[in-house]
């Protein structure tokens, strides 16, 4: 192992020793850096943003009934609810229609199951009077109180549409990102080396290799598997780029850590994605995720780990430490979500609601304020999202604000953090000790920068991981700082319009979920830091230095990945089986692989 | 579904927020970006100690008053009188003195702005010139001669500051080590010229004349007999000594107490109030981006003796010496006056200087053939009372004051006015707290200064 990292060193001090002697193309360099890595990010980054918000989000088509006045209604979902509202996926308007009639769903084997609503005249399949559920065949006659439907395959003129080379619907190619994004690296790691001088480690160099080359295969090996959408992940990468950056900045001896923790983070996006493609194999795991949710939120307490920045949410073991929390995140967001059946087989909200309470006493026993915070936001979105009741929800926030007044009661140096908030520069050497620095930090960047490596923010307690929002302004530029801001939010809004053509609820969720949990981090992180709310200590997704925090970005993205329906786009939606097509049983988007496979 | 995907719009509120907040800050680090970056704390710009490690001072003539060693360090100009004259325009390495270059200029001196941040392409720092001339500093810092005051000079034309003096002052190479309980260095940090609000005594009595002769009719024909006590309402103003019959020129010759407070007596508190607001006397000036103290007029509701007394730059009368100047300039200029400045140009390192700003004018502060006459006057003060031998080569207008403090202490020494002429467009404010007589002591120092600038120095 020591034979392992003496000869890289040795290069690398040799390399340093010529840059030492060569001052004034180091200067160049330097020079060089500020201006050409903002330039390289805009241009990374414009492309990736500006294709995810151009994803038409076309629904897809799953099958269809044809009406009793002669019409045919499409089902886009997997999972409808059919019914006289307007707010029903397929609205039926006739006056022996329930308000909320049935549910119509779809699993991912092609078979599609009704469910009776509660509705006052009932539901029948081909005669048979539904109790509950029943399976729904094409070409069965499907009876809602009277109004009789057929459910029938996709008819072949939707499915050519389908099939229709729409230049819009193929995600943007992924090469020129990737290309941009490799030169990004190496540029990046150069500065670092130049910045670092004769101490340079080969550890530099060494991590942002890797992580070219590990973005590489992932992409490459995608590709292989018939998979073209790649935005996400490349903004992804991106992130974590400048995560390695930071890090290489601030603690060089945490570099390897930190790019091992990125690579387990892809290895849980790429297991959860897989996972999250068998919606009845999620549908089982639930309960243990919400088993898994309380566990690693009590695992700190139970272990007794030792305060650190005054909140207790560390765990170490040997040399170690990662926080439970982060990975609680996850589990919680899967357990949370649901899908539509059993939204309306299970219409409270109560189990969730006691899971909720359960992590949230855990984070604040643990004094984890900032953590108790996003879990109660993310409750929030999903509470709202399964409801829709904002009566019950106004009631939580009051319970919420109630519980946050007896904390402050409980606990007042929680309150002292506040007391600074809004007058940071007149306790400048106190209470605003750490968002004074950070400011000022950000203000001596500019623009673009005073280049990487070259800040000294990162000397103040906690600089790359809650003030990583100033060491970004500050050696990266206001510019890539703002974009790196305007990554998590394009997210979100990716999140939001695929709902339209969200397979299931379960997805919907778990996506906007997953996304509003980043972009409040988000929030928390750069507004804390910039004084503009407290500073509440928590980490800017995927960018932050620490390993349990890079891991719980990555696994949130998987969410967001089996949202991605256009064709072909993402590893984390099962491409359709090409006997499917042959049978004609299945769907619209299927004509994708075949158009790929043209040279 | 379709109920979610209206629900999850919703959603779009977070990632809003997070935009709105981004945009504050962005607009926030716009605006203030030039304030957080001249933190102590910026170890772009500052050094260890939290003295500014970029950039040079430099007085007009291009002496070089501060700048920074190899180490970092800070160098100051190596006469120690000057170091001390030139302390309150400079700054002192601690960062104490908030009118001082190195703090209140600070993103001029690194060259910091917003596309490059701390380190511009050219390199870090530049040469700022002040509109100081140290010569003259150093004079009146001599001639205050150890007692605390303050001295401005500046054109009334271009709004440049030729001299400001404060003191106390000390070497900002070896700051006292008593300097905070010796009294000695009582205010030390305060730029008194700028920052400082003092009793006016009689030089206030310009505000007051230039009220009467708008507003009394027959002022000029008038004649009083002062006694050395004057009934003014319900009690007595005194004078020094008794001043026998005058008319109002005479008045402002003799600074007689009570012709003038029974003038300010008969105008009452709202006309006394109007003129002195007008005189810019209850203003903040900003100087170079730095605001000067306003003065403080309570002329509200008080008795006719007081406000007589207030009427002769007594009773609760305060003013600052750098807006006093500025009035004075305006006397000479025809009512109106060009805002002091302190920063002649800052130079990159390819001696490549900013924009230049034109000279911003004051509002009228007093009209064109009051302003005439004022000065008239008080260029008969200085035939008859202070000596125009005293200011060889001058056209010059002045008033002095003698305002008394109270508490036993010797009288503060005031002496304002400007020089009138084409070639010499001065006006100045000299100030020696617990000096005694206005003409004497600060009269002295104001004839120093003037005398360097207008028959130059050897």
């Amino acid at each position: 192992m020591e034979y392992l990292t003496a000869l890289p060193q040795q290069g690398m001090d040799a390399w340093n020793a010529w840059l030492a002697a060569n001052p004034q193309l180091c200067a160049w360099l330097a020079a060089l850096g500020r201006f050409v890595l903002p330039v390289l990010a805009l241009l990374i980054l414009t492309g990736q943003i500006r294709s995810l918000l151009r994803v038409p989000c076309d629904p897809e088509v799953w099958a269809c009934l044809s009406l009793p006045n002669g019409g045919t209604e499409l089902l886009t979902h997997w999972e409808n609810i059919l019914g006289r509202s307007g707010s029903c996926d397929v609205a039926l308007n006739y006056p022996v229609v329930s308000r909320q009639h049935a549910a119509l769903i779809r699993d991912e084997t092609g078979a599609w199951t009704v469910y009776d609503l509660g509705s006052k005249r009932g539901v029948s399949v081909n005669g048979v009077q539904v109790a509950g559920q029943a399976e729904v065949r094409f070409g069965d006659v499907l009876d809602l109180g009277g109004v009789e439907t057929v459910l029938l395959p996709v008819p072949p003129e939707e499915r050519r549409r389908g099939k229709r080379p729409a230049g819009v619907r193929r995600p943007a190619s992924p090469w020129p990102g990737l290309v941009l994004l490799t030169a990004f690296q190496m540029l990046c790691a150069l500065e670092l080396v130049v910045a670092g001088g004769k101490d340079a480690p080969a550890a530099i160099p060494g991590a942002f290799l890797c992580l070219s080359l590990v973005m590489w295969v992932y992409v490459l090996g995608m590709r292989v598997l018939r998979r073209v959408g790649f935005e996400m992940e490349t903004i992804a990468f991106f992130l974590s780029t400048l995560s390695l950056a930071v890090t290489a900045s601030s603690a060089p001896a945490a570099l390897f850590k930190q790019f091992l923790a990125l690579l387990l983070g892809l290895g849980l996006f790429l297991v959860l994605g897989v996972f999250l493609r068998d919606l009845k194999r999620v549908r089982k795991i639930r309960w243990l995720m919400a088993a898994a949710a309380i566990g690693l939120v009590s695992l700190t307490l139970a272990m007794g780990a030792a305060p650190r920045f005054g909140a207790a949410n560390w765990l170490r073991i040997g040399s170690l430490s990662f926080q439970p929390s982060e990975l609680a995140k996850i589990c919680y967001i899967f357990a949370g979500s649901a899908t539509l059946e059993r939204l309306f087989r299970k219409r409270n909200l109560g189990l969730f609601i006691l899971l909720t309470g359960v992590c949230l006493g855990c984070l604040a026993l643990m004094s984890d304020f900032g953590a108790a915070a996003i879990f109660f936001v993310t409750f929030l979105v999903i509470a709202y999202l399964r409801s829709g009741d904002f009566a019950t929800l106004a009631l939580i926030c009051g319970g919420g604000v109630f519980a946050v007044l007896t904390v402050l009661s409980a606990k007042p140096y929680v309150l002292r953090r506040f007391a600074a908030w809004g007058h940071v520069w007149e306790n400048a050497s106190a209470g605003g000790y750490q968002q004074t620095r950070a400011m000022s930090a950000a203000a001596s960047g500019g623009l673009v920068g005073v280049g990487a490596g070259r800040g000294w923010l990162h000397r103040v307690g906690a600089a790359d991981t809650d003030l990583v929002f100033g060491m970004l302004c500050e050696e990266w530029g206001l510019l890539v700082a703002v974009l790196a801001v305007l990554c998590i939010c394009t997210l979100a809004v990716f999140a939001v319009r695929a709902c339209r053509a969200g397979r299931s609820s379960f997805y919907t969720i778990a996506a906007c979920a997953a996304t509003s949990m980043m972009v409040f981090q988000t929030c928390l992180n750069v507004f804390g830091s910039v004084d503009i709310l407290p500073l509440t200590g928590v980490t800017f997704p995927f960018v932050s230095n620490g390993g349990s925090a890079m891991l719980a970005s990555w696994g949130l993205l998987a969410f967001l990945k089996a949202t991605d329906t256009r064709p072909n786009a993402s590893f984390a939606i099962p491409l359709p089986a090409r006997r499917d097509e042959r049978t004609g049983a299945s769907l619209a988007p299927e004509a994708a692989p075949r158009r790929e496979e043209k040279p | 579904m379709k109920k979610i995907e209206r629900r999850a719009l919703l959603c779009l509120l977070l990632p809003l927020a997070l935009l709105a907040g981004l945009l504050l800050f962005c607009v926030r680090w716009a605006l203030y970006g030039g304030r957080w970056a001249s933190f102590a704390a910026n170890r772009h710009l500052y050094n260890a100690q939290g003295a500014l490690r970029v950039g040079r001072v430099l007085d007009r003539d291009g002496d070089v008053l501060c700048w920074v060693d190899e180490d970092g360090g800070r160098e100051y100009y190596p006469n120690a009188a000057v170091r001390r004259a030139t302390l309150h325009a400079v700054g002192d390495p601690g960062g104490n003195i908030g009118t001082g270059a190195l703090v209140a200029f600070a993103g001029r001196l690194s060259g910091y702005n917003l596309l490059t941040g701390a380190y511009p392409v050219l390199g870090q720092g530049r040469d700022l010139y002040l509109t100081l001339d140290a010569r003259y500093n150093y004079i009146a810092y001599e001639a205050l001669n150890g007692r605390k005051g303050a001295v401005g000079v500046y054109n009334y034309k271009t709004g440049e500051i030729l001299c400001m003096v404060s003191a106390p002052s000390f070497d900002p190479l070896s700051p006292p080590e008593d300097i905070e309980e010796n009294p000695q260095y009582e205010g030390v940090y305060l730029n008194r010229f700028l920052s400082g609000v003092f009793v006016p005594g009689s030089v206030y009595k310009t505000v007051t004349l230039a009220a009467a002769i708008e507003r009394i009719p027959g002022l000029l024909e008038r004649k009083w007999t002062c006694t050395g006590s004057t009934q003014v309402g319900d009690g007595a103003v005194t004078c020094p000594r008794a001043h026998g019959e005058q008319d109002v020129g005479a008045a402002l010759a003799n600074s007689c107490n009570g012709v003038f407070a029974l003038l300010a007596a008969e105008l009452g508190e709202e006309t006394m109030a109007e003129y002195t607001r007008k005189a810019g006397l209850t203003e903040s000036y900003t100087v170079s981006g730095l605001n000067t103290a306003a003065g403080r007029f309570e002329l509200a509701g008080l008795s006719e003796r007081q406000l007589g007394w207030a009427g002769v730059g007594q009773h609760s009368d305060m003013v600052n010496p750098c807006a006093l100047m500025v009035y004075m300039g305006a006397l000479a200029n025809g009512g109106t006056a060009a805002v002091p400045e302190l920063i002649l140009k800052a130079e990159n390192a390819l001696g490549f200087a900013g924009a230049v700003s034109r000279p911003r004018q004051t509002a009228r502060l007093a009209e064109p053939a009051t302003a005439e006459l004022l000065a008239d006057m008080m260029a008969e003060n200085v035939a008859s009372a202070y000596g125009a031998e005293r200011f060889p080569n001058m056209d010059l207008c002045a008033k002095s004051g003698t305002a008394e403090v109270g508490g036993g202490k010797s009288p503060h020494a005031w002496f304002a006015g400007f020089l009138r002429g084409e070639d010499t467009p001065y006006a100045f404010v000299a100030l020696v707290e617990n000096g005694g007589s206005g003409a004497d002591a600060a009269g002295d120092a104001a004839a120093q200064v003037l005398n360097a600038i207008v028959n130059g120095y050897s």
